[in-house]
This record gives C-alpha cells, sequence and structure tokens, in this order.
C-alpha cells in the first residue's frame, strides 16, 4: 500500500498531529469503498461469457441504469452500440482472450436515454491458482472531449485523403484529356497524310528507256501542301508528266489540287496535246473559282515520246505561269523557255506557252515549284533565285534523274528553315550510254 | 527589309496605291482588303504603284489577280506602274505582262489613261 | 511468391492423418485456432493460414480488386490446397469464413470434401422476411470502431509483423501483431463480410456439412444459425453452450470435441 503510506506523509508535512493522522487513516479507510464507486472513471466486473458481477456508481450513472437492472442481467456488450458490439465481438474479445488484457480500446456505450457515450475501455483477465481465467476487470474512460477531438483529426484526415483523391482523379482527367487530344492529333494527322497521298503518285511508275525521280517537302506537318506532280501512261509509247503549284495552302487548296489532278489525267486521256489539256484545266478551274477570291495554278504538262533512234526521247511541253523546267546535263543546266503561258484558272480565255526539247542520253529535265528558289538563304535570308539554281544545276558531276533529285535535296535541307514553302520535284532523265557517261561529264 | 505598307493618293485618271515592302501571304490580303475599300467609278483606272515592291510571291499575283477582278467588276481599268525588274520577270513567267498595262511610272500611266 | 510464404501457411498435427483446413474469419488470424489446435492435432493433419491481408501474410500481393469478394478470399483457400496438394479435406471456416469454404467448396469439390461451419451468418443485414439482425447503419459504426481502434497497427510496425515468416525470434512480437491489420484492409474486409449476401449458395452445397453455433452470439444469432441448418442440405447443427462469436476461444475444448466429432462420421 504504498500510495496510503504516502498520502499521510505529505498531509503531514503541511500540518499533522497525531488527531490528524487518525483523521486521515479513518477517510482512507471509508474512501476504498467511496473511491471504487465514484472513482473518476467506471468500473465493472464481468464473468468470462461477460455477464455483469459488479459495476460501480460513476458507470451506473453515466448510463442512466440502476445496479439491479444491470448486475446479472446484462452482459458488457449489452451496454455497447450494436457497431461497437460487432467490433467488441471480433476484435476485443478476441484479443482479451489471447493476451489476457486489451487497452485504451474506442468504444460507445448506449445510456438509457439513448445517448452515446465514448469512452476508452481497458479490461485484464483475472485467472485463478490454476492459470484458469475467472473473471474480466474493465475499467471505462469517459473520452468525449477526447474523441470530439479525435475526430475532428479524423474529418481532417479524411479530407485530406479525398483531396488526394480527388487531385489524382483531376491528374487522371487530364492526361486522358491529353490522350485523347493526342488521339485526335494523330487521327488528323494520318487524315492529312492520306489525303497528301492522294493527291500525289505513291510511287513513280517505271518509264521504259528513262529514269524518273521525285521529291516532295511540305512546309509544315499538319498543313496539306499545295504542289502536286504526276507520272502515267497515255498509251503503249508515250508518257504524260505535269507538275505545279495551286496557290494558297491547306484543305482548300488541297480540293483545288485534288480537282487539278484528276482533271489534268483525264484531259490528257481525251487528247494529249499539252497547251489542250491545259486549257481544258483553265476552263475547269475559272468556272469553279470565279470572283472575289480568286483561284489559279501554275502548271507545267509534259508529253514524253522515245525518239526513233531509241536514244532520244523527244519531250512536249506547255507551260501555264509556271518557272521554266531545266534540261541538265554535260555541265549545263538551259531552261526550256515557256515563258508567257497564263496563270491556269486566272481568266476565261487564257494563253499557254509551248516549248519542245529532246533529251540526249545523260540529260536529264528538271520540274521544281518555286519554294526552292525563294527559300531563303545565308545571314541576309536572300531568296535563293533562279540563277543559283541553274548554277547549282550545271555543277552537278552526276546529272542522273535519281542524282539530280539527291543533290537538290541536300541543298534543300541545308536550308533548315528558309525553305519555308512547300517544294516539289521531278526528274525525268534519259540514262547515259554506260555508268561512267555521269561522272565523266565535267 | 522595307516594312510592308500601301498608301493612296489620287491622280487624275483614279486612285493610286503605292505598295512598298514584300508582298506575299503575310500582306496580301492587306493589298485585297486596300483595293475593296478604295472608290472606283466606271471608267477610272487604278493604278498600282510598285515602285518600292521588294518581292512578289504567288500569293501577291493573287491579290495583283483580285485587284484586276475588282476593277472590271466596277467597269473601271487597271495598270501596273514601276513594276521592278525582278516582279517583272515573275509576271512574264505567269503570263500577267500581257493581261495588265503596264507603265514606267504612275504618272505616265495616269496620263496615257483615255477617259472613255 | 510461393503461397506458403504469402498466405503463412502453417502444417501441423499427424502427417499421415486426415487433412483439417482452419480458416479464420474477419478480425483476426490463424491464432483465433490455436486452443483447438492441439486437440485437433493427435489425430489430424492440422492446415493453418492467414487470408492475404491479415495476420502475417504477404501484404503486398492484397488488392482490393481480388479481396472486395468472398470469390478471392475462396481463391487463397485453393490456391493453399493446390499448393500443399491437399485432397479429402475438412474445411473449418469460421464464421465469413463458412460462407468462403461453401464457395472453395463448389469450385474444387475434388478437394474439400466435407464442411464445418463454425458461428456462421450468411448474410448479416436485415432483409425482407430475413433476419440477419443488423442494420447497415450498424456495419457503418462498425467502420468506425475500425477507424478508431488501429490496435497496434503501424505501418512502421508492418513489415515486422507481416513480412518475416522466417524470423523465428519475433514470435514473441506475434501477440503484439494479432489483430494488427492495415486500416484500410480492414475497411475491405469488413465491407466484404458484412454486406455479402451467400444464402442463395447454401441449397448448392454437396458435401457432408457441420453447422456449429453457440447458444449465445451476438453476430451470428441461433436464428440464423437454423437458417443455415435449413438451407444446407443434409447438414447437422451442434449448439455449444458458449458465449460470444468465437467458440474455438471461449470453450475450445467443446468446439475441438464438436469438430472431432463430426470429422470421425465422415466415410
Amino acid at each position: 500500500m504504498d500510495g496510503v503510506g504516502r498520502v499521510p506523509g505529505t498531509a503531514g508535512a503541511g500540518g499533522g498531529d497525531a488527531s490528524a493522522d487518525a483523521a486521515f487513516t479513518a477517510l482512507l479507510e471509508d474512501s476504498e469503498r467511496e473511491l471504487y464507486e465514484n472513482a473518476p472513471c467506471g468500473h465493472l466486473s464481468t464473468l468470462m461469457d461477460g455477464t455483469v458481477a459488479k459495476i460501480n456508481q460513476t458507470l451506473l450513472g453515466w448510463l442512466g441504469l440502476t445496479r439491479d437492472q444491470v448486475v446479472g442481467r446484462m452482459r458488457f456488450s449489452d451496454l455497447l452500440t450494436v457497431g461497437g458490439r460487432l467490433y467488441h465481438e471480433t476484435h476485443f474479445a478476441p484479443l482479451l482472450r489471447m493476451r489476457g488484457e486489451i487497452s485504451g480500446i474506442a468504444l460507445e456505450l448506449r445510456t438509457a436515454h439513448g445517448d452515446r457515450l465514448p469512452c476508452l475501455v481497458t479490461s485484464v483477465i483475472k485467472y485463478g491458482g490454476a492459470d484458469e481465467p475467472l473473471l474480466i476487470r474493465t475499467t471505462v474512460f469517459d473520452a468525449r472531449e477526447r474523441r470530439a477531438y479525435e475526430e475532428e483529426l479524423l474529418r481532417g484526415r479524411q479530407a485530406a485523403e479525398r483531396a488526394q483523391r480527388d487531385a489524382e482523379e483531376a491528374q487522371r482527367q487530364a492526361e486522358e484529356a491529353q490522350r485523347q487530344a493526342e488521339q485526335d492529333r494523330s487521327r488528323l494527322k494520318e487524315a492529312l497524310a492520306a489525303l497528301q497521298q492522294s493527291l500525289l503518285p505513291s510511287t513513280l511508275p517505271e518509264v521504259p528507256g528513262m529514269e524518273a525521280a521525285s521529291y516532295y517537302h511540305t512546309a509544315s506537318p499538319d498543313r496539306l501542301g499545295g504542289d502536286f506532280y504526276d507520272l502515267f501512261p497515255l498509251d503503249g509509247k508515250r508518257w504524260a508528266f505535269f507538275l505545279g503549284d495551286v496557290c494558297g495552302k491547306g484543305p482548300q487548296a488541297a480540293a483545288m489540287t485534288s480537282l487539278t489532278r484528276y482533271t489534268l489525267r483525264a484531259a490528257a486521256l481525251h487528247d494529249p496535246d499539252p497547251a489542250v489539256a491545259l486549257t481544258t484545266l483553265n476552263t475547269v478551274l475559272n468556272e469553279r473559282y470565279s470572283g472575289g477570291d480568286p483561284r489559279y495554278c501554275t502548271a507545267i504538262f509534259g508529253v514524253l515520246e522515245p525518239g526513233d533512234d531509241g536514244r532520244t526521247v523527244t519531250v512536249r511541253l506547255a507551260s501555264g505561269g509556271h518557272p521554266p523546267a531545266l534540261v541538265i546535263g554535260g555541265g549545263r543546266a538551259d531552261p526550256v523557255p515557256t515563258t508567257g503561258g497564263l496563270l491556269v484558272g486566272v481568266l476565261p480565255d487564257a494563253h499557254f506557252a509551248e516549248a519542245a526539247t529532246t533529251l540526249e542520253p545523260g540529260q536529264t529535265l528538271l520540274l521544281y515549284t518555286d519554294g526552292l528558289t525563294e527559300a531563303r538563304i545565308g545571314p541576309g535570308r536572300e531568296r535563293f533565285g533562279d540563277d543559283a539554281l541553274r548554277d547549282f544545276a550545271a555543277g552537278l558531276t552526276a546529272a542522273s534523274a535519281g542524282h539530280v533529285v539527291t543533290a537538290l535535296t541536300g541543298l534543300l535541307e541545308g536550308f533548315g528553315d528558309g525553305l519555308d514553302d512547300d517544294t516539289a520535284l521531278l526528274a525525268l532523265g534519259v540514262p547515259g550510254s554506260g555508268a561512267a557517261t555521269d561522272e565523266d561529264t565535267p | 527589309m522595307t516594312p510592308f505598307a500601301i498608301t493612296v493618293h489620287a491622280s487624275e485618271a483614279g486612285p493610286v496605291l503605292r505598295i512598298a515592302g514584300d508582298l506575299d501571304f503575310n500582306t496580301a490580303s492587306g493589298l485585297r482588303e486596300e483595293v475593296r475599300r478604295v472608290p472606283l467609278d466606271p471608267g477610272r483606272l487604278l493604278i498600282l504603284d510598285l515602285t518600292d515592291l521588294t518581292f512578289c510571291d504567288s500569293s501577291g499575283i493573287s491579290a495583283l489577280i483580285a485587284a484586276r477582278n475588282r476593277a472590271v467588276a466596277a467597269g473601271a481599268g487597271i495598270a501596273l506602274a514601276a513594276v521592278p525588274p525582278n516582279t517583272a520577270r515573275i509576271l512574264g513567267i505567269v503570263g500577267l505582262d500581257k493581261v495588265f498595262p503596264i507603265h514606267p511610272d504612275a504618272a505616265t500611266a495616269a496620263k496615257t489613261h483615255e477617259t472613255p | 511468391m510461393d503461397v506458403r510464404d504469402r498466405n503463412n501457411v502453417v502444417v501441423t498435427g499427424r502427417p499421415d492423418g486426415p487433412v483439417v483446413l482452419l480458416a479464420h474469419g474477419f478480425g483476426c488470424d490463424q491464432n483465433m485456432w490455436r486452443l483447438v489446435v492441439p486437440a485437433l492435432a493427435a489425430e489430424h493433419r492440422v492446415v493453418l493460414f492467414d487470408y492475404v491481408g491479415s495476420g502475417r501474410s504477404d501484404l503486398s500481393a492484397w488488392s482490393e480488386e481480388r479481396y472486395g469478394s468472398l470469390d478471392g478470399y475462396a481463391r487463397d483457400v485453393l490456391d493453399v490446397c493446390e499448393e500443399l496438394d491437399l485432397r479429402d479435406v475438412a474445411f473449418v471456416g469460421h464464421s465469413v469464413s463458412a460462407m468462403i469454404g461453401v464457395l472453395a467448396a463448389a469450385a474444387a469439390p475434388d478437394r474439400i470434401t466435407s464442411l464445418v461451419m463454425v458461428a456462421p451468418s450468411p448474410r448479416y443485414i436485415d432483409d425482407d422476411g430475413y433476419r440477419g439482425g443488423f442494420s447497415a447503419a450498424d456495419i457503418e459504426e462498425l467502420m468506425a470502431s475500425l477507424e478508431s481502434n488501429y490496435l497496434g497497427w503501424s505501418s512502421a510496425m508492418a513489415p515486422v509483423i507481416m513480412g518475416n515468416p522466417d524470423r523465428p525470434e519475433l514470435a514473441a512480437e506475434l501477440s503484439d501483431g494479432f489483430c494488427a491489420t492495415d486500416p484500410a484492409i480492414a475497411r475491405v474486409f469488413a465491407r466484404t463480410t458484412f454486406l455479402s449476401d451467400s444464402r442463395a449458395d447454401l441449397p448448392d452445397v454437396k458435401v457432408p456439412t457441420l453447422v456449429l453455433e453457440c447458444s449465445e452470439d451476438v453476430i451470428a444469432p441461433r436464428e440464423v444459425g437454423a437458417y443455415v441448418h435449413a438451407a444446407v442440405p443434409g447438414s447437422t447443427l451442434v449448439t455449444l453452450d458458449a458465449t460470444g462469436h468465437c467458440p474455438q476461444l471461449s470453450a475450445p475444448e467443446a468446439t475441438a470435441a464438436a469438430i472431432a466429432g463430426f470429422l470421425r462420421t465422415r466415410p
């Protein structure tokens, strides 16, 4: 009884004579029972099956019950809320059995008035001499204040968890939206690429006795180009080709390109004369695009016919407002003069310039659009220009169609962002008599 | 580089639009807009003075054609004045040198215009 | 991960004896059985395990998707049976495990050939014409109790409690870890347990079944025991003179005797 011994000592330091000590002793003897009944916490003892055998006044007061209503009639779990009872059966009781004690469990008592009383419960099993469990001693602390505070904390944590979940959800949605946008963008790109494909031959056909090469550059991957070209057979002997540039960019230019390509193909099959083909196109475009927003294109249309000698190829050309084709080879690059042909589609009656040339073995006919010559180069961002192109082409040591296109492709790549327009190249060459011909050309 | 600008003044034959700078994809709509706005009566002459034109691409050509369409629709005439050599060459390539009357300067253009 | 480690499988008893598989319910782990194991071990090969998410199972194997339905727990039972190649198993399931056993026996009739349902309830929430003893609000109250009592659970302790079946020196800490469950996992198990409805599965039970109820059980009252007995074809009902939901703790001898007695009647 350490506590009992110490209390009088403490009190005695304040005042004590013998009669005061006696009064304390009497008070303490009286208070053991008093302390149990009116302790600042609830006490109860139960049998192992939970039946209440003893309960103090404090707990009865909290519950609003009398001793007779509880002792021998109720089990501890009867004093709990239903949810608490579930917890008691699934966690509290098994743990108590296993460990012999359990402490600080948060439960709620149900009072006779129907109120809930949050409490903290500690239980200990009292064992007999043979270690057999005899009874359960339980202490109940009023935890209203503490629980209110804990619930605040819990609510705070739940709110934080909710906020985190919301944030994660928002992030997920943003990622989903971005994924969707990327998907849309890639679908659009695919559609544009497919449309662009329809404006150009997927591969150039094999023309007997000739070599053909082409190059196509769009200024922007998500913008349809306005340049076009084609190469196709007319009959067993002759081939037709064209290359041009529709004014403007984007879907409307693409629609016009499509109209232009298929009109020229149909016109050529009807009458392969180059000027007639352009005239047909001019009529179609002028009817379709007259008014305040004039649309037109530049185009060179040509027909290839192998010479009777079996070595050369005759080219007949018509041009509507297009830069002249170049004949490249032998250290030279000469324009085939077609100046004066009018833009196609501008006026109802248009005149187109006609020309003809013969390609010798080792010579290549180059058609290009002005994206090439109008590219900005150098520190002054000057236009590359027709003359520079001619010089470059004349300087090529190898003048086969493939070499010409490869060399110009390299040149264009060197322009970097100076190449700000669409560019199309179509090269049609007569191979030299031997592989060495190109290399021997100065 | 000359900044793009259009100044409008009157001649005895009709309005003169003096175009300075590059006439290209970025600026062509400015010329179209100005051409739409300028008063133009039947029989008058719209003169495009290209003295200070530094460059003309296909969009610029488009705008020139639009100007011609506007003049024709108004029952008026159109003329180009002081075409720089590079642009003259382009006009030759695209065949417009035969579509537009071309004069050495705006005054000459105005003088040679015959009122119908 | 090996199923033995994942589910903290413990095998004891007579190696050549008939197999008894003891499955704990919601709340604790295989230690629930430790007072009945000695009595069963004399004649049987006793297999104990923890469901993933309970006891010393591998928490990393837990997912809400799998363990949000009783089928996921039944899958654990089948995994243990397959891993140990158990045949002719008497499955003893406490509380919700009784219903998990019904699912497992239906899925593997070649392995599980009899059932002992300890304090079973196929449906805790009252329903039209059915009295399970609880309302949905009561279950929410249980959830609140779970929230308030982490029972020594802390994420720092989790690896010690859960992840070291091969470190016997931790055995002393076991009683501290007993019942300690990750609160998030406990919530899912509680919902799965108390919101499931297994009544429709009972008439399909094809194996000999013992229904073991307690005379006073607030979680599975006697009328629920009677319901299960009536619904499972050919089942035997034994009422233990025991209070509470865990007769294996409150009346271990009687519980072991009832199980052993039933197992002896099996062909």
